[in-house]
């Protein structure tokens, strides 16, 4: 193994992201980036790892508190990498290693090296460090071990979110994949509901299960950090084996071949579903929204958002609706559901629309036509695909929701997702303009955008599931089904600012065409 | 009535200078080669001259009339294929060309007609693919047939050879020489001197920053001619584009 050539490769992959602090944009973003990490760092090592350790020791169950912040720990650093796409991206590909004199086993350890060291784990990493240091710190546990233990710990994690996302990508390519994960996740989401209730019934069924745990990565690291003689030597040699069989997982499943989805071949048609679409936008601008469309549709992790689109509106509204046997509270979580759902499965290129056309992005100045109908037709397409999913949620929620039917709550909850849809959009358009970045087109999971657009993506997000929350505590009125028609105002005032955008953007687009061009084609 | 003429074009990035007052016409009916090393400033000048850039200053004229990049009249009547070739890689060959074809305003029956016929003619027949899925020669032809569907009366064409069969060369070659005999123009630049020297009628050569150092008929070449320049005799294209660029000369003893 020739690890001087690997350590040049990760240097490299570092004097690369290096190199993109040159442009301002990417020093803003290295500056608060590296200020947002700083902070997070001190706040998680201070206040998490060594605050858990304290509590840990304080209430004479170290190694409960241990289990609870490993094993949370895990989960979240797992959901965050497969949902979010974070410390998933931060890869060369076996394909660009080839050019190298590194032998196949050396690639797969620089992939996969270059992919740990993104500062996304590190933030997983320094609580656990921080969970060690407090335990030992109080007398509670060994530093040395600990430390094994975590470093064992915060490797597995990597594979184990790894695996499920190379998993998660595999099934993705197959035609009904979409389908079969999101029956998973119907069936995780109930499956998750009904736990309170089987332990309430079945107290012996919850010991089980701790027992079962026990023999998972993150409680056997917490026994190592908690425990001494032959328990910290079982605990530490769970997450070895664990961490064995999630590699050997990993190789298997990268080489067995991609399966691509094939598409039907098409005849030259000007009456597709897309062409007939798009003619609803005039002549000038119909190829164009037809191109988009086709655009989306060919994307497997459109279709895949699509598809997952309504169980997460029904998780969201679950998960932000208490209490859960409340229709009123439901209906303030759906009120905020309802626009992240429309903007979910398009999000990706709505607040990024050329980032993922690469070099295409100047046939749209080649042809004759205004410019910025390349721009506002990708908007409409993605409310087009957006859009729909208001109508399918609008039925699920009169058909599921409890209580009688109130026609009252399913027009404000309508508004709300056609002010979010309107909003989000409007607000892609700026980023997709002002903080444009080069994707994968083709690339399932990772997280590809531009801090602009994650501020959108994800700031949007919080700010529509928790607005109607704290309407609902400082003007109910503004919530409450008696005032419906209320509404209204903010649907008209996203269509405002839509069109607003629309017209601001167009003219911006025009002006910086080329650093546009430069970014989307890999040369900003 | 010169088909593109080109005054004083500057164009900068920042402080680089990528173009500098660059000018030049090109005859009517005449297929144009535009020659220069790498970084010379070859696609800034087709992105200026195609809407795809700003020029920085200068003018140019395309058919006798203005163009900037707003210009949509005259797009109608340019071809380009760009250096990136600017395919949408999920759709298949025929959509995008359909697309292009509709765009440039042909109806739907010339659209399908056109298309079915640069298909064929090209050999892009395999309808199980999408662009992203063809060689980088098959991407080049797609690109090519978007530049001409819609018989355009100017063509920039940037490295349109690169990575093309011989075959599919000879074919692009017989079609450019129809083209032009049909009145109609050809911009391009290529590396590929022999073919320059064998298909065009005259060229231009700049050399870095977008500097214009020959301008001239090379139509002699094909008769065993020569073009004098400098007190010298130059009886093919390449010694007369090293001596213009200048020749360089490395001895590495390693190699």
């Amino acid at each position: 193994m020739n690890f001087e050539l690997i350590g040049e490769l990760i240097r490299l992959r570092y004097k690369l992201l290096w190199a993109r602090t040159r442009t301002r944009n990417g020093r803003i973003a290295l500056f608060i980036a590296g200020y947002l990490i700083l902070v997070l760092v001190l706040l998680l090592l201070g206040a998490g790892g060594l605050g858990a350790g304290m509590v840990a020791v304080q209430s004479g169950k170290a190694q409960k508190v241990a289990d609870i912040v490993l094993g949370s720990l895990f989960l979240e650093m797992m959901l965050a990498t497969v949902i979010m796409g974070f410390g998933l991206n931060a890869m060369f590909s076996d394909t660009e290693l080839r050019r190298y004199p590194v032998g196949a086993m050396e690639r797969w350890v620089t992939r996969h090296l270059v992919a740990l060291v993104d500062p996304f784990w590190f933030l997983g990493f320094v609580l656990e460090i921080g969970l060690v240091v407090g335990l030992y710190v109080v007398g509670a546990g060994s530093l040395g071990i600990g430390l094994v233990a975590v470093l064992l710990l915060f490797v597995a994690n990597y594979l184990a979110a790894r695996v499920f996302g190379v998993f998660v990508d595999r099934m993705m390519q197959h035609k009904i994949g979409s389908l079969v994960l999101m029956a998973a996740i119907f069936g995780v989401a109930l499956g998750a509901g009904q736990i309170p209730h089987i332990l309430k019934h079945n107290p012996a069924a919850g010991a089980e299960a701790a027992r079962f745990l026990r023999y998972t990565p993150p409680l056997g690291a917490a026994a190592a950090i908690t425990q001494s003689g032959f328990e910290a030597a079982a605990g530490l040699a769970i997450v070895v084996c664990w961490l064995v069989a999630l590699a050997a997982a990993l190789v298997a499943l990268e080489r067995r071949p991609a399966h691509r989805q094939k598409l039907p071949s098409t005849r030259i048609s000007f009456d597709s579903i897309y062409e007939r679409v798009g003619g609803w936008f005039g002549a000038e601008d119909a190829p164009l929204v037809a191109l988009w469309l086709r655009f989306y549709a060919r994307n497997t992790r459109f279709r895949m958002h699509v598809l997952l689109a309504l169980p997460i509106l029904g998780f969201l509204v679950y998960a932000f609706g208490k209490p859960r046997n409340d229709v009123h509270s439901l209906f303030i979580a759906a009120l905020g559901a309802f626009p992240v759902a429309t903007f979910l499965a398009t999000a990706r290129f709505s607040v990024n629309q050329f980032g993922y056309v690469g070099g295409a992005f100047r046939r749209y100045f080649l042809l004759p036509i205004d410019a910025r109908a390349a721009l506002r037709t990708g908007s409409y397409a993605s409310m087009l695909a957006g859009g729909p999913l208001i109508v399918v949620a609008a039925i699920a929620w009169a058909v599921l929701a409890p209580g009688p039917f109130d026609g009252r709550m399913l027009f404000m909850l309508v508004a709300s997702g056609i002010a979010g849809l309107l909003t989000l959009n409007g607000l892609g358009l700026w980023t997709s303009i002002l903080g444009p970045r080069r994707g994968n087109y083709n690339q399932n999971l990772g997280n590809d955008l531009s801090l602009a657009g994650n501020i959108v993506l994800i700031g949007g997000g919080i700010v529509c599931l928790s607005a109607p929350h704290v309407l609902a505590r400082i003007m109910p009125a503004l919530v409450s089904p008696k005032y419906w028609w209320l509404a209204i105002m903010p649907a008209a005032l996203a269509l405002l600012f839509y069109v607003f955008s629309l017209r601001a953007t167009g003219t911006l687009f025009r002006q910086r065409r080329e650093q546009l061009m430069a970014v989307v084609e890999g040369r900003g | 009535m010169d088909a593109l003429r080109i005054s004083n074009l500057v164009k900068k990035y920042g402080t680089v200078v990528a173009v500098d007052d660059l000018s030049l016409a090109v005859p009517t009916g005449s297929m144009f080669g535009f020659l220069g090393p790498n970084g010379s400033g070859k696609s800034t000048t087709i992105g200026c001259l195609t809407g795809l850039l700003d020029p920085t200053a200068g003018r140019i004229e395309i058919l006798g009339q203005p163009f900037d990049a707003n210009s949509a009249g005259l797009k109608r009547r340019m071809g380009v294929m760009p250096e990136t070739l600017g395919l949408f890689e999920p759709l298949y060959a025929h959509e995008f060309l359909a697309f292009v074809g509709r765009m440039f305003g042909l109806d739907e029956a010339r659209t399908r007609t056109r298309v079915s016929e640069l298909l064929q003619a090209l050999e892009l027949t395999d309808s199980s693919k999408t662009l992203s899925e063809y060689s980088t020669g098959m991407r080049k032809r797609v690109a090519f047939a978007a530049a001409v569907i819609h018989s355009p009366e100017v063509l920039f064409l940037d490295e349109p050879f690169e990575s093309i069969d011989p075959a599919g060369v000879a074919l692009l070659k017989q079609w450019l020489r129809r083209f032009t005999e049909q009145g109609r123009t050809v911009f391009i630049t290529s590396h590929v001197l022999e073919t320059v020297e064998r298909l065009c009628d005259a060229v231009a050569i700049i050399t870095r920053p977008g500097k214009l150092v020959w301008q001239g008929d090379i139509s002699v070449l094909a008769h065993d001619g020569a073009i004098q320049f400098d007190g010298q005799e130059f009886r093919a294209l390449e010694p007369l584009f090293l001596h213009l660029t200048g020749e360089r000369y490395a001895d590495l003893n390693w190699l």
